[in-house]
């Protein structure tokens, strides 16, 4: 229920927010990243600092997440397949040995089949993403935003404590 | 009016540095404790067995790992440990680390122990079932299904005997099908003999004949007739030649039919023998009986850890992929992409091995063992992987060449004084305890072909009598058997292609046992025999006696209608000539 309830604050934090269509368009695709590819490995340690560190909107990337999340579990199978695909592609074998035999990159799991599958449809699907989210965005607040502001929903939503937390990170 | 969009937020660097600095905190934290963790999970997995270790340290600065109270479970038995140790100390070379890979220039075991009891069951790989070990273990498993253990029925002495269906007899379809062809070869012959159309020739011979009879030498019309009647009959009979060729064959092959009527039933008394759940009587049967079960274990698990390794450690250099690490998404496979000149993803250089047998025991025996080249990637490492061991009554090697592409897996080991524990011996009222005996094992796995050696040699047995069997004649009769034997020699040998090799079994009890067996059994198993082919017969006589007839008639009809045609052409053919020549004899004046 707080999972729900901190989901929603999200979602209507990062729509409301100050910040532009693109920035928030931007942190959502870098949360898809996080929530897409398996969490524990190095590359999303790199995602997670640019979500931090450049201006886009982190409660998007939150979201984002939040969303991707059981995106991912469900398009596995895909990824599984992506990887396994490329992975043993004789045309690539070369670049990945290379790879494989470089310092740190070996710990970034790139040669799991999983990983790097769900890796490379994030790459893939990162621009149309974010074009398709800022236009949506921008849509949103021409159209119902303001209505939205003002219902009863919105404001109950907002008045929460959990929500003053995502205001420290608005852009 | 619109001010201009920052990219980065600065402000943020500062929490990230928090961040990092906590991150670094908890790792220098808990390293021990994830490495612990990480390890047991690999382990684990790897081996298919349950991994424990009680306390880790990781000294990344100086390259060290140490290790205390490692338990790893045995992967084939629920309640013991593969082994325990109670110290290793590692010392790695840091940088392949970056490489994400693991490069452990020696390790020094201490005080490690075998077989040791456990509390818990530690299997893994045999109740997933996942994981190559699950595979392997799978598969040795099947392998070692494979054998047909016969078993002794001794626990009372009965007979008994299993429904005799009709329909597993060879007999009756193979009488059936003679039935056919006899009446197919009778229809076949009596064509022959309508096409041969003797009767006009024979009547045709009997009017020149008679003919002849009344003329004169100088008839000459009459004298060429009948040469050419003659000509006819000789023609006729090389048909009729022809034909009892035919008919020859034919017979040949009908009493070759009968012949085989008499091997199916041989064959059925044999199946019908099958049906009967008597004690083997024979030496060799009775070793693989008592001793086949227990002698196939050391081999089963020898060739787990030796598919293991050849599944860990495979030849050449081409991408392998094994299963990915287990976490909440799915886990994929991890790809390796070993590279030439490069180090492998695992190494161990150097192992020094210290460990106890029998520690449980007063005066536990220490030994001492090294291992060298334990690597995943052994085309890289370019030498196989050796292990000896040494000490009192002890000599162990093992050898795995994976180098090359035709893996050579080689074991060997002979131990003694060690007291093996009591066994239930199968199909016998009887428990055996070897105590203290010598064992030898050999092992050479070259491609895919085996060959093993698994013997127990001990002077000191001793023998139990289950009391459950207390009043079984033949418990009487094993035990009076073996009771006073107290050597014991078994050997088991395994050879021939590995998914299908030949196993054999023997031990110096097999004979006592046997010769008490037939002297005791032997009526009972002929009686029980004699009735089996009673009934087979019964079955069978009623198809193959009518059958046999048939083929009899049929025969002696073909042969006996070739003869009378060839007698009757002859004759006619023998008067015409002797006519003739009386005509055409010249008489001097």
């Amino acid at each position: 229920m707080f999972t729900l309830i901190k989901l929603i604050q999200s979602l209507f934090g990062a729509l409301h927010s100050e910040g532009t269509p693109g920035q928030l368009a931007a942190g959502i695709v870098l949360g898809a990243f996080l929530g897409l590819t398996p969490l524990f490995n190095l590359h999303n340690a790199v995602v997670f600092a640019l979500l931090v560190l450049l201006n886009v909107s982190f409660a998007g990337g939150l979201l984002g997440w939040a969303l991707c999340v059981p995106v991912g579990f469900l398009l596995d199978p895909l990824f599984d397949w992506i990887g396994h695909s490329l992975l043993l592609a004789p045309s690539l074998r070369g670049l990945w040995t290379s790879m494989y035999n470089m310092p740190i990159v070996p710990l970034t799991n790139f040669n799991n089949t999983v990983v790097l599958g769900s890796l490379v449809f994030a790459l893939l699907s990162a621009v149309p993403l974010f074009l398709l989210l800022r236009w949506a965005v921008a849509r949103y607040r021409v159209t119902v935003g303001e209505r939205v502001r003002q219902s009863r929903f919105y404001k109950a939503v907002t008045a929460s404590k959990v929500y003053n937390v995502y205001k420290l990170f608005r852009p | 009016m619109s001010e201009r969009l920052r990219i980065f937020r600065w402000r943020a660097i500062g929490p990230l540095l928090v961040l990092f600095v906590i991150g670094a905190v908890l790792w220098w934290l808990f390293a021990d404790t994830i490495v612990r963790h990480e390890s047991q999970k690999v382990g684990t997995q790897l081996l298919g067995a349950r991994v424990e270790i009680e306390h880790l340290h990781l000294d990344i600065a100086n390259g060290k790992v140490l290790m205390r109270g490692l338990t790893i479970a045995s992967p084939h038995e629920a309640f013991k440990n593969l082994l325990q140790a109670d110290e290793l100390v590692a010392d790695l070379d840091v940088v392949p680390l970056t490489e994400k890979k693991l490069i452990i220039n020696r390790v020094a075991a201490n005080g490690l122990r075998f077989g040791t009891p456990r509390q818990t069951d530690g299997r893994v790989a045999s109740q997933s079932g996942d994981g190559i070990a699950g595979r392997v273990l799978a598969e040795t498993r099947e392998w070692a299904s494979q054998f047909q253990i016969p078993v002794l029925q001794l626990a009372t002495g009965k007979i008994s005997i299993d429904s005799l269906d009709p329909r597993r007899l060879s007999t009756i379809p193979a009488a059936e099908a003679l039935g056919a062809r006899a009446d197919s070869s009778r229809r076949a012959w009596q064509t022959a003999f309508d096409t041969l159309r003797l009767g006009p020739t024979l009547d045709s011979a009997s009017a020149t004949r008679e003919r002849l009879r009344h003329a004169r030498a100088t008839d000459l019309a009459t004298l060429n007739e009948a040469r050419q009647a003659i000509d006819r009959l000789k023609r006729a009979r090389d048909r009729v030649t022809a034909l009892e060729r035919d008919v020859k064959a034919g017979v040949a092959d009908l009493q070759a039919g009968l012949a085989g009527l008499d091997s199916a039933r041989r064959r059925d008394y044999a199946f019908a023998r099958s049906l009967l759940k008597l004690p083997s009587l024979d030496a060799p049967q009775i070793g693989a009986a008592l001793f086949g079960p227990g002698a196939l274990k050391p081999f089963e698990r020898v060739l787990y850890y030796a598919q293991l390794a050849r599944r860990y450690m495979p030849p050449g250099l081409l991408p392998r992929a094994t299963t990915g690490p287990r976490r909440v998404r799915r886990a994929g496979e991890d790809v390796r992409f070993p590279k030439e000149r490069a180090l492998p993803a695992f190494l161990v250089r150097s192992a020094e091995l210290s460990f106890l047998l029998q520690p449980t025991s007063a005066q536990p025996r220490r030994y001492a063992g090294q291992l060298s080249g334990l690597t995943s990637d052994p085309a890289l490492y370019g030498r196989p992987t050796v292990f000896g061991a040494t000490g009192p009554q002890l000599a162990a090697g093992a050898m795995l060449n994976h180098v090359r592409a035709i893996p050579v897996d080689t074991a060997g080991a002979t131990l003694g004084g060690i007291t093996l524990p009591a066994f239930a011996v199968p199909g016998v009222p009887l428990r055996l305890d070897p105590g203290a005996a010598t064992t030898q094992l050999g092992f050479a796995l070259k491609g895919d072909t085996i060959r093993a050696r698994f013997a127990i040699r001990s002077t000191n047995v001793r023998w139990t009598r289950d009391s459950g069997f207390a009043k079984s004649s033949i418990g009487n009769l094993i035990w009076q058997a073996v009771s006073g034997i107290s050597n014991l020699d078994v050997e088991s040998r395994l050879s021939g292609a590995l998914h299908h090799p030949d196993l054999a079994v023997r031990s110096n009890l097999d004979q006592a046992i046997a010769s008490r067996l037939r002297a005791v059994l032997g009526e009972q198993v002929a009686a029980a025999e004699k009735q089996q082919r009673d009934r087979v017969d019964a079955l069978i006589d009623d198809k193959v006696g009518p059958v046999r007839a048939r083929v009899n008639e049929v025969q002696t009809q073909a042969q006996a209608q070739v003869a009378q045609q060839r007698a009757r052409l002859d004759e006619l053919q023998k008067q015409l000539e002797q006519r003739l020549r009386e005509l055409t004899r010249i008489r001097l004046p």
